[in-house]
């Protein structure tokens, strides 16, 4: 078949991939310049004037609503060079990025997954030619770019390259705070097993605890924590000397406390804007509210931080990495699609063996309600943000909170998958435990 | 205590002398008008002393202080009262350095509204853009709020203002009077310790005006004139005619001719002969949201194109705009030239104030912002005279080199301005009106001398924009169209407390059972058999 000899050719499926990016960064430059409409996103004329600001040798942070890492800004320095191929130097950069993120995602199904070169391609191939993800990081979105150092983090792990791995970890987190919540699943599962120095299967039970804590910190898992903290807090600091409080405050503390976010698909919208707006006084109808919302990010971290690596990582790494992202972003206080693509990247490691591909009611099911929780949400914003109607409450409400049930039903069966991969792995010692 | 009361006739031929008369009664010197169809000016001039303690001690904490208010009503701009602000209070001040912070929002929220927004006047007040250095003659600070009628800070005031004293009644029907006025400033500062309040009437009625003016007291001067605008050859400068009369001194009104150079000038059509009264252009706007308003409401200025013909070569036509803090304007939508040109801008050139793209209102502590924005107009069309129109008789003689004339496009020319909405308090309804005043529409064009304004007895200054352009410059203001309120309204969708009973309780329940459901899933449920089946099952499909 056609098809399936074409995925049996890495050239051509990445020449592909690089040509739809090519195809839609000329279409965006066809855009730009002839419409007041822009293909460019938002966020990439905000880089760009930041990278301005520094080439003036000013801080990034002068430019309203840059909240990323001064390093974004560096990163796409080029852009302040004259000319409209320079200005698109970001977008470029995003772009190899995502192919290069897709090159080591097929690397990964083949070495890790044992995955013969067109299943690989085929799975790669979600990231690869999806054209969403190409869409973004030709608009310019710096989430794309996200995709190439969390896929060569895992990469590094798989293959036990601690000192990289640590390095990008720490790399990561500065660049975006969320990929902390992988630090806990890799320490967890960088046990004796993956270090391999379990030689011989002792007897757990008549170990004291230092010992516990001794066979715990493994050299890999110190050289990971190492790796990854000095990485973390040499950045910070090098930002910190360089940008001050503004930097602090602008690429973290706003992230964190802020909690008047105009509608988005969280959960906790509608409750954010009821609680923060300022209570009605004299007409007596306000009912005391707890401010349970202050403990939102008690129920996504327990889960994504905690609960999930502990109970799968030792199970299959990329699964569980793709369960803790969906677990963040899904009870995350700010969701918008762009978030999406943060577990979009781990993707192709779980459909192969996911209950979603082999069982084709409940795999079509997810996907429709998924589709069909966005739509009925975007048409509710729709009628909010043009037409003007009040369509917090109950619409919007019940959209996000019908959006927040099937993400979380979908998080159930990775969940369930990843658990029951290893069941059929491991069946002995769990019965010899019972 | 001065009194100056000028009457600007409307219709100079309807105007005759003796409308107006003069009782120079030892006792109690007057002046009677009678049916006289004009716009009133009334200027009191009072020194520290002259005002009640409480006034002269708030006015003492500023350096300066200028008070702008302005109707939404729609009035006649008969020279000289030409220029405009947008409608609503505008305060343009600057603080001595041993003010207190407080003492701003403390004054306005006693003497104007209590409901006023202002929570320190640091955080509340504009810092007041100044693009020309040279040319710092505007105050420090500037505050906006919409007050769409004056009478509730008229019946405030008339305690604190008129007090007990003898002329109560009159201070109180004056004060009262002022709140009907189209628009009101007052002025003070701290060099000439002076504080002067000037009331501005469109009309009386169909009747016109029918006031008799009493000297309130011997060593009181009230000075009345009754003018005319007259044509003038100078395009710089302007020019009236008519009767002064200093109530006490002067036992009939004494005809009067004067010209002077000023800011603000009418857009006057270009007269034939200097004999003739001068004429109002046609060139007027109105302005209107593009419906529906949504969360991002565009502001349409519609102009007739056939009259944006320039007044002169140097001419570029402004919308100066003043908006709530609960609207603000994306800066950098602004930067995109493409975008300019769909929407007939040419640049934006100021933006101070509220200017965060994300805070919702109750986290702006910025009362509004002020935006200055460069118009595109339209370019006539050159209509190529063809062989046969140019032996047409009425086009005479054509030669090659201008065989074509120029012809502005008619219809309407809309200019648009893109503007978002914040998020309002959430509230027992599901939309909150909110005003959107009308800017002020100018062409602003090159002097060619730096005009001596303060010669002008009519010169207004503090508007907001003046200060934003160089010393030699000449605002030709551009008219509202007739017949319509200055401000729209829109409703912003807010969240609707009344069903957001179960959105606290709701959302929680949801996202624990979630969790919880999930725990069950990660620890719950181990040797399940139909799982385990599930996995065999799976594993089998694997292997």
């Amino acid at each position: 078949m056609a098809l399936s000899s074409y995925f049996r050719s890495p050239p051509l499926v990445f020449s592909t991939s690089i040509i739809l990016r090519a195809i839609f960064l000329l279409y965006g430059l066809w855009q730009d310049a002839n419409s007041p409409m822009k293909y460019t996103d938002i966020d990439y004329y905000v880089f760009t004037d930041a990278a301005r600001y520094i080439s003036r040798g000013q801080s990034p942070f002068a430019r309203d609503t840059y909240r990323y890492t001064p390093l974004l800004a560096w990163l796409i320095y080029p852009t302040v060079w004259p000319g409209r191929f320079w200005f698109s130097f970001g977008k470029i950069l995003f772009a190899i990025g995502d192919v290069a993120a897709g090159w080591m995602m097929f690397r990964i199904l083949k070495e890790y997954r044992k995955m013969g070169d067109e299943r690989a391609l085929k799975f790669a191939s979600i990231w690869l030619l999806n054209p969403m993800v190409a869409t973004i990081s030709t608009r310019g979105s710096s989430e794309g770019l996200l995709g190439v150092f969390v896929t060569a983090l895992l990469w590094a792990v798989l293959a036990k390259r601690m000192p990289l791995a640590g390095f990008l970890l720490g790399f990561a987190v500065h660049f975006k705070i969320y990929p902390f919540i992988y630090a806990a699943s890799i320490i967890w599962w960088l046990d004796d097993t993956q270090t391999g120095s379990n030689t011989g299967s002792k007897p757990k039970r008549s170990k004291s605890l230092l010992d516990q804590a001794r066979t715990f910190l493994n050299p890999q898992r110190v050289s990971l924590a190492i790796y990854s903290l000095v990485t973390f807090v040499a950045l910070n600091l090098a930002m910190y000397a360089m940008y001050g409080w503004s930097f602090l405050e602008h690429s973290y503390f706003y992230h964190l406390i802020r909690i008047d976010h105009r509608h988005n698909f969280s959960p906790y919208n509608t409750l954010l804007y009821l609680n923060s707006s300022p209570k009605l006084t004299g007409l007596g109808s306000t009912t005391p509210s707890f401010e349970l919302e202050r403990l939102a990010f008690l129920p996504q971290l327990i889960l994504s931080a905690l609960f999930i690596p502990l109970a799968l990582a030792k199970k299959d790494l990329p699964n569980t990495m793709l369960a803790q992202t969906f677990a963040f972003v899904t009870f995350n206080k700010v969701c918008t699609s762009q978030y999406f693509l943060w577990y979009m990247m781990f993707l192709p490691y779980y459909l192969p063996d996911s209950t979603l591909l082999r069982s084709g009611p409940i795999g079509i099911a997810a996907l429709v309600f998924w589709i069909l929780g966005q739509v009925a949400w975007l048409q509710q914003g729709f009628q909010l943000e043009f037409n003007g109607h009040s369509t917090f409450v109950p619409g919007l409400w019940v959209a996000s909170i019908l959006f927040f049930l099937v993400n979380v039903g979908i998080l159930g069966v990775i969940i369930r998958d990843t658990k029951h991969k290893v069941l059929d792995d491991d069946v002995v010692p769990e019965k010899k435990r019972l | 205590m001065k009194q100056r009361i000028t009457y600007i006739v409307k219709n100079p031929e309807s105007f005759t002398p003796s409308q107006i008369s003069v009782q120079n009664d030892a006792q109690r010197p007057s002046f009677t008008l009678t049916n006289v169809d004009a716009v009133k000016e009334h200027r009191l001039t009072l020194g520290l002393d002259e005002l009640p303690k409480e006034i002269s001690k708030l006015l003492q904490q500023w350096h300066e202080l200028h008070i702008r208010w302005a109707s939404d009503r729609p009035y006649a701009a008969i020279p000289p009262f030409t220029s405009r602000v947008s409608p609503g209070l505008h305060l343009f001040f600057t603080p001595l350095p041993s003010t207190p912070d407080d003492a701003f929002c403390a004054a306005l929220h006693s003497f104007v509204s209590p409901g006023l927004k202002c929570a320190s006047m640091g955080e509340t007040a504009i810092k007041m853009p100044v693009l020309s250095e040279r040319f710092r003659m505007s105050a420090s600070w500037q505050y906006y709020a919409y007050l769409e009628d004056m009478e509730a800070v008229g019946r405030l005031l008339r305690g604190k203002v008129c007090g007990e004293a003898e002329g109560k009644g009159a201070c109180e029907d004056w004060v009262r009077r002022v709140g009907e006025a189209s628009y009101v400033d007052v002025d003070y500062d701290t060099i000439s310790r002076t504080v002067v309040v000037t009331a501005v009437w469109d009309s009386d009625g169909e009747e016109g005006w029918n006031d008799t003016i009493l000297l309130p007291s011997p060593d009181a001067t009230v000075e009345i004139g009754v003018l005319n605008h007259e044509s003038n050859a100078d395009a710089e400068d302007i020019q009236f005619g008519g009767f002064l009369t200093v109530l006490g001194q002067d036992d009939r009104p004494k005809a009067t001719r004067f010209q002077t150079p000023t800011r603000h000038y009418p857009l006057l059509l270009p007269s034939t002969s200097a004999s003739e009264p001068p004429t109002l252009h046609p060139l007027t706007y109105t302005t209107s949201l593009n419906q529906p308003t949504g969360l991002h409401p565009t502001l349409t200025l519609t102009l007739p194109a056939q009259h944006l013909t320039p007044p002169s070569r140097t001419c570029k036509l402004h919308a100066h705009l003043t908006l709530p803090s609960y609207l603000f304007i994306d800066k950098y939508q602004f930067t995109d030239p493409l975008f300019l040109a769909s929407h007939k801008l040419a640049s934006l050139r100021s933006l101070s104030g509220a200017t965060d793209l994300e805070a919702p209102d109750w986290v702006v502590q910025q009362c509004a912002s002020a935006a200055l924005f460069e118009l595109v107009v339209p370019e006539p069309e050159r209509i190529p005279l063809g062989p046969i129109a140019s032996r047409l008789p009425e086009y005479g003689y054509v030669d090659d080199l201008a065989s074509y004339k120029e012809v502005m496009p008619t219809g309407d020319w809309n200019v648009s301005i893109s503007l978002h909405l914040r998020y309002l308090p959430a509230a027992t309804r599901s939309h909150e009106r909110v005003p959107v005043p009308w800017s002020v529409v100018f062409w602003a064009c090159r002097a060619d001398a730096g005009a001596q304004h303060p010669s002008n007895p009519f010169d207004r200054t503090h508007l907001g924009y003046e200060g934003l352009f160089g010393p030699k410059t000449r605002f030709m203001h551009v008219e509202p169209s007739n017949g319509t309120h200055m401000v729209e309204w829109i409703d912003v969708p807010v969240l609707d407390t009344r069903r957001a009973g179960w959105v606290e309780g709701g959302t929680v329940g949801v996202v624990v059972l979630a969790f919880l459901g999930l725990c069950w899933v990660l620890f719950g449920g181990n040797g399940n058999g139909r799982r385990r089946e599930e996995g065999k099952g799976q594993g089998k499909k694997t292997q």
